[in-house]
This record gives structure tokens, sequence and C-alpha cells, in this order.
């Protein structure tokens, strides 16, 4: 009689040994979203309107922090504006309107205790003309380091 | 009896959650996105401090490495009488400029030599293209000059839009 007893506690035991996947599936999304919000943040913008020059000897973006993105495009997208921020839709109306930006750019880096650097992506076909406005636009505002962004290679 | 029988085995219909159907979901989506992704290349940076940004009192001990760049994308070294004409245009998909890349290769020894930070000057033509420019600082990248200074900063020669 005892050892039936003893049986069926076992095979309780067996049933509870189960493991409940659902909490462990919740955890990983939780992470995941975690993780993707987390990593947005420190992604640097890049148009792919602005067809970047090629230069072999460029280094690998290692430190995203303190990049003041200005993006410089040719005259086959100039039409809306040939200096535009980041994400490529907001226009700078002049070069006073750059240099308010980019020094209050460098103020909220200077802030945050990171060395803020003008990060230039101008195309390979803009006259320097125009690149030679947002350096001098970023020396007025204090920046004397310039990133020329470029491209390994380019594969069509 | 019947009726007992039917409500113990509602209980022991614990809702259970299936994992395979989330499991292929899972692969599905893996799938449509490993098809579907295309690799974007990563952009690279070429840091160039401009110290005409910043002026300094201290004149430098080694005489700086002239460099102009005219609209056709011609590459000239020194200015005046000594200027000298050292490429037209960029060679191959690396977009090498030889004649620059020797001259600079001496230039950044010679420096090294005697202990200096090499120092290049750039004169770039209003017209020039965005490409030729990085070309030059590409190949002074090869030769770890970081400083240069684009001489015509100050010089407002490109009022024309």
């Amino acid at each position: 009689m005892s050892s039936t007893k003893l049986r069926a506690a076992q095979e309780e035991q067996d049933d509870d040994t189960e493991v409940d996947m659902s909490p462990m599936i919740d955890m990983v999304f939780l992470l995941l979203i975690f993780f993707i919000v987390n990593a947005t943040l420190i992604i640097v913008e890049m148009d792919k309107k602005v067809q970047v020059p090629i230069a072999r000897y460029s280094e690998k973006q290692n430190d995203k922090m303190g990049r003041i993105v200005v993006n410089v495009y040719s005259d086959e997208h100039a039409g809306e504006g040939r200096f535009r921020m980041a994400d490529g839709k907001k226009v700078f109306a002049d070069d006073e309107d750059m240099m308010d930006f980019i020094k209050k750019e460098k103020e909220r880096w200077d802030g945050n205790g990171q060395k803020p650097r003008l990060h230039l992506r101008a195309d390979g076909k803009v006259h320097f003309t125009y690149v030679r406005r947002v350096i001098r636009a970023a020396a007025a505002a204090g920046i004397n380091e310039v990133i020329f962004v470029s491209l390994w290679s380019r594969n069509n | 009896m019947a009726r007992h029988r039917r409500v113990t085995n509602l209980e022991e219909d614990k809702p259970k959650l299936s994992i395979a159907p989330l499991i292929d979901v899972c692969f599905l989506l893996l799938i449509y996105f490993l098809v579907t992704t295309t690799i974007k290349q990563k952009e690279r940076d070429n840091s160039m401090a401009l110290p005409s940004a910043a002026p300094s009192e201290a004149q430098p001990d080694i005489q700086p490495f002239f460099i102009k760049i005219s609209n056709e994308g011609h590459i000239y070294a020194n200015v005046g009488a000594a200027q000298e004409l050292l490429d037209t245009e960029a060679q191959g998909a690396e977009r090498t400029l030889p004649r620059l890349d020797q001259r600079l290769e001496i230039y950044a020894a010679a420096a090294k030599a005697g202990n200096n930070k090499p120092l290049v000057q750039v004169y770039v033509e209003a017209e020039a293209e965005q490409q030729v420019v990085s070309d030059v600082l590409n190949h002074l990248a090869k030769h770890d000059v970081t400083t240069v200074t684009f001489t015509d900063l100050v010089v407002q020669d490109d009022q024309h839009e």
C-alpha cells in the first residue's frame, strides 16, 4: 500500500519538473526591446541621398558620441536645401542658422563631457566651396576637429 | 458518476502553452529578415584637426607642405614659381595619387626625423569636387598627417553661389 503511495508521489513530482517557458519568453522579449531602444540612441543617421567619397585609409567609426552631423548635398538633391541635419529633412536656412545649430550641439556635448566634433557628410560630387562654408561655420562655433565621412569602397 | 468524471477531466486539462508554433514563426521571421536584408556599408572616418579654426601663437618649427587642388581636380605641390603639377586624376578603384603619395612620404619621413609634427596646407579652388579633396585627405591619413590647414578659410572667395 505504501509503495503505491510512494509511486503516486513520485509521479506527481515528475509532473512538477516541467519548465514553464512563457515567463522566459516574456523576459527575452523584454530584454530585446530594452536593447533595441537603447541601441537606436547612439546610431549616427545616414541619409542615402548623400553619396560620400571613397577613401581607403579612412578609419572605422569607433566612437559615435560627440558627433555633430551636417549633410552637404550635390546639385542633384540640393533643390530642397544644400545643407541639412542628420535626418536629411531639416534644412539650414543660412550659414548663421548652421552656426547656431553647431554651437548649440557643441554646448550639449560639452555638458555631457564628450568632445564635440563635426561629422561632415558631403557628397563626393559637391563643390568644395559648400564644404568650406560648413567648416567655416563650425570654426565660428568653436569646433576645429572635422570628420570627413567616407566609404572604403563603393559596391554598385 | 458520469457527471463526476467529466468534472475531473476538465480539471486535468490545464491550458499549456504550445512552443512549437512560436518557434515556427520565429524561424519564419528570421528567414524573412535574412533574405530581405541588404548589408549596408558602414561609413568611415577621416578625422582631421583644422588648426586654422583655432589659431595658435606659436610658430611651427617645420615648413608646411603646400598642396593645391584646382577646379579641374588637378593636384599641385607648392605655390608661385615653384608650383609643380603632381597628379591629374586618381587612379584605380583605390583612387591613388602616386606622385602626391611619393612626395608626402618623403615629407612625412623628414618631419619624423626632425621630431616634428607634419603640417600640410591645402588650397582648394571653389569648384573642385569633394571626392578629389577626399582623395588628398586620404593620402594625408595614409602618412599619419592629421593636422591640415585649408589656407583659404580666411579668404572670402566663395560668395558666388
